[in-house]
C-alpha cells in the first residue's frame, strides 16, 4: 500500500470539532483508545527491526480488511518515509503519540477517511486503536472502537490470559486495556479559582487528569482530559459509566461557574472574552500558548452568547490550525520559530474577520 | 486507635481494602496518610504502577526477605530474554507476554498495589474460550440463590468471594448486551 499524504487529511475539517456531539460546549470530544498485542511476537521495546517489521506486515494486512476501520477507503502512512513537519502535523490532529512520531522507524499508521479512528502498530504496544468523536458520548465510542476490536482479533491471535486479560507492554494498562478520556473545556472552573480542588478531588477518585495531547503535557487553552487510570478488576462498560458520572458532574459545576460569573462578576468575565478577541483580531505576533488560552477566553464568550457573529465551528477550526505544523504547512516549509507567531496572527486575524 | 505507620499519634484515616474477597485495614494519622498519599505508598490510593515496579528490588525484597538477591532477580524470560534488572531499566514495561509467567509474583505484587481489582472482567477475544450466554445466566442465578445462603449463614468471606463472581458474570453478559 502506498503512504497517503497528510496533504488529504489538511482537506478535511477535524471530525471531532465539528461542534455536533452532546454537551459540547463544555466536552470538546470523547475518546477510548485500546491497548493489543500479539501472542506470538516479543512487546515493540523487546522486539528487533525485523521483528517489527513482521508485525507491521501482520497487523496491516488485518487492519485492511478490518470494515470498522474502512476497508479499503482506510489511509496509511509510513512514518519513516514522511518528514519531520508532517509527522507533527499527525500529532497535532491527535492521530498519533509525541512517541509514535519521535522514533518513526518500523511503525504504521492506519486512520480511517472521517479520522475519526485511527490504528498505530508498533507504538508502545504493537496494536493502539483509537476512536475519537465530538462531544460527550463515550457509550457510542465505545461501541465503534469494540467492533474495530472485534474486526481486528478475528485476524490475529491477541495476547490473552484468563485472569489478567490482555496483556500489555506496561502492566498499568493490562486487563481491559482501555483508557477513556474526555477533553473538557473548563474555563469557568479556572476562573472561579475551583480547579485546583476539582482536580485533587478528581484524582482520589482513581482518575487521571492530563493536557491535551496527553501523557506529560500541559493544561493549555483551559483544555482537560480527564481519564481512567485502573484498567483490572472492572469491565469496559463500568469504567465508562464510573468516568461518565463524574464528567457529568464536572460539567454541572463549569455551568454553575459560569453562571454566576455571569451573575457576580459580569464585567470581569465580559472583559475576559474582549480581551481574547481583541488579541486574536489585532495581534501581528501570536504565540502558541496565548493563542490558545485567547481561542479559550472567545469560545466561552461564544457558548455564553456573547457573540452573535462568530460562528464555533471557526474557533474550532483554529484550535488545530495555528499548530505550529498546520501553519508550516500551510506556508508550504519550514519557519522561524517567528515566523510562525507571525502566521499564526495572521490567520487569526483573517478567520475572525467580520463578515461584510 | 494508634497510627499503624508511626505508632504516636492517634490515627484519623481509616482505610478498608477490598481483594478478590479479602479485607485489609489500614488506621493511620493525619500526616502519615498525607506522606503515603506523597510517595504513593498508601494502599488504594493514585498509585503509579511503572513507578513500583521500577522499584523492583525493593518488592522482591518484600517476597523474600533477608535474601540478598531473590529468585525473580536471577530469572530470565525465556522468550525474550529479559531480566528484572532489564524490566527496572524500561521503566517498569516488561519485554513479551510470557514475562507475565516468568515474573508472575512480581508483577501481581506489583499490580495488587496499583489496580483496583486482580481478576479481568472485560470483554474477551472473539474465539477464547468461554461459556455460551445462556450458560453464564444459569449460573448467575443460582450464585445469587447462593450468595442470599451464605449472608443468611453470616459466611462472609465465601459470600464475598461469591459476589465477584456473580459481578464477573453480570460484566460478562452486559458486555455481550451491549454488542447486540
Amino acid at each position: 500500500m502506498k503512504c497517503t499524504s497528510v496533504d488529504q487529511l489538511l482537506k478535511n475539517p477535524v471530525s471531532f470539532l465539528d461542534d455536533s456531539g452532546p454537551d459540547d460546549d463544555i466536552a470538546i470530544s470523547s475518546r477510548i483508545r485500546l491497548a493489543r498485542n500479539i501472542n506470538k511476537y516479543p512487546f515493540p521495546s523487546a522486539a528487533s527491526p525485523e521483528i517489527m517489521q513482521e508485525i507491521c506486515e501482520n497487523v496491516s494486512r488485518a487492519a485492511e480488511s478490518a470494515a470498522a476501520l474502512g476497508g479499503k477507503d482506510v489511509l496509511v502512512f509510513y512514518p519513516s518515509e514522511m518528514s519531520p513537519l508532517d509527522r507533527q502535523i499527525l500529532l497535532e490532529r491527535r492521530l498519533a503519540s509525541k512517541e509514535f512520531i519521535r522514533t518513526p522507524e518500523s511503525r504504521r499508521l492506519f486512520v480511517c477517511p472521517d479520522e475519526g479512528c485511527s490504528l498505530m502498530i508498533n507504538e508502545e504496544d504493537q496494536l493502539r486503536i483509537q476512536t475519537i468523536r465530538p462531544g460527550f458520548q463515550l457509550r457510542e465510542v465505545w461501541k465503534s472502537i469494540n467492533r474495530i476490536d472485534d474486526d481486528l482479533s478475528s485476524n490475529l491471535q491477541y495476547a490473552f490470559d484468563e485472569q489478567l486479560g490482555y496483556l500489555t507492554s506496561c502492566p498499568t494498562n493490562v486487563g481491559t486495556g482501555m483508557r477513556a478520556s474526555v477533553m473538557l473545556h473548563l474555563p469557568g472552573l479556572v476562573l472561579t479559582g475551583q480547579i485546583a480542588p476539582t482536580i485533587q478531588g478528581i484524582s482520589k477518585l482513581h482518575l487521571a487528569v492530563r493536557g491535551i495531547f496527553g501523557e506529560g503535557s500541559d493544561n493549555c487553552g483551559n483544555l482537560y482530559q480527564i481519564s481512567n487510570q485502573n484498567t483490572l478488576g472492572e469491565s469496559e462498560l463500568k469504567i465508562i459509566d464510573e468516568l461518565d458520572s463524574v464528567i457529568r458532574q464536572l460539567i454541572q459545576q463549569e455551568k454553575n461557574a459560569r453562571r454566576s460569573l455571569l451573575e457576580n462578576d459580569r464585567y470581569n468575565i465580559l472583559d475576559h472574552v474582549g480581551r481574547s478577541y481583541g488579541l486574536l483580531r489585532h495581534s501581528y505576533k501570536l504565540g502558541f500558548e496565548e493563542a490558545m488560552q485567547s481561542l479559550s477566553g472567545l469560545r466561552i464568550g461564544v457558548d455564553m452568547g456573547l457573540f452573535n457573529s462568530i460562528d464555533i465551528h471557526k474557533v474550532n477550526e483554529l484550535f488545530i490550525g495555528i499548530g505550529p505544523a498546520h501553519l508550516q504547512k500551510n506556508a508550504s516549509g519550514v519557519l522561524t520559530d517567528t515566523e510562525v507567531d507571525i502566521m499564526r496572527a495572521t490567520l487569526c486575524r483573517e478567520k475572525l474577520r467580520p463578515m461584510a | 486507635m494508634l497510627c499503624d505507620k508511626c505508632k504516636k499519634n492517634e490515627a484519623t484515616v481509616h482505610i478498608k481494602e477490598f481483594h478478590n474477597g479479602k479485607c485489609k485495614d489500614f488506621h493511620l494519622c493525619n500526616e502519615c496518610a498525607s506522606a503515603g498519599e506523597t510517595d504513593q505508598t498508601l494502599p488504594g490510593i493514585g498509585f503509579n504502577l511503572a513507578e513500583v515496579l521500577f522499584n523492583v528490588n525493593k518488592i522482591a525484597e518484600k517476597i523474600n526477605p533477608g535474601k540478598s538477591e531473590s529468585p525473580a532477580e536471577t530469572q530470565v524470560c525465556p522468550v525474550c530474554s529479559w531480566t528484572a534488572e532489564k524490566i527496572r531499566k524500561n521503566d517498569g514495561k516488561v519485554g513479551c507476554p510470557a514475562c507475565y509467567q516468568t515474573f508472575d509474583k512480581l508483577i501481581k505484587q506489583a499490580i495488587s498495589q496499583v489496580q483496583r481489582g486482580s481478576l479481568h472482567l472485560g470483554k474477551r477475544p472473539r474465539g477464547a474460550k468461554g461459556d455460551s450466554p445462556a450458560v453464564k445466566r444459569s449460573e448467575l442465578e443460582s450464585l445469587k440463590k447462593e450468595l442470599q445462603n451464605l449472608i443468611a449463614r453470616e459466611e462472609y468471606e465465601a459470600a464475598a468471594i461469591c459476589r465477584d463472581r456473580i459481578n464477573l458474570l453480570k460484566a460478562e453478559l452486559d458486555l455481550l448486551e451491549a454488542e447486540k
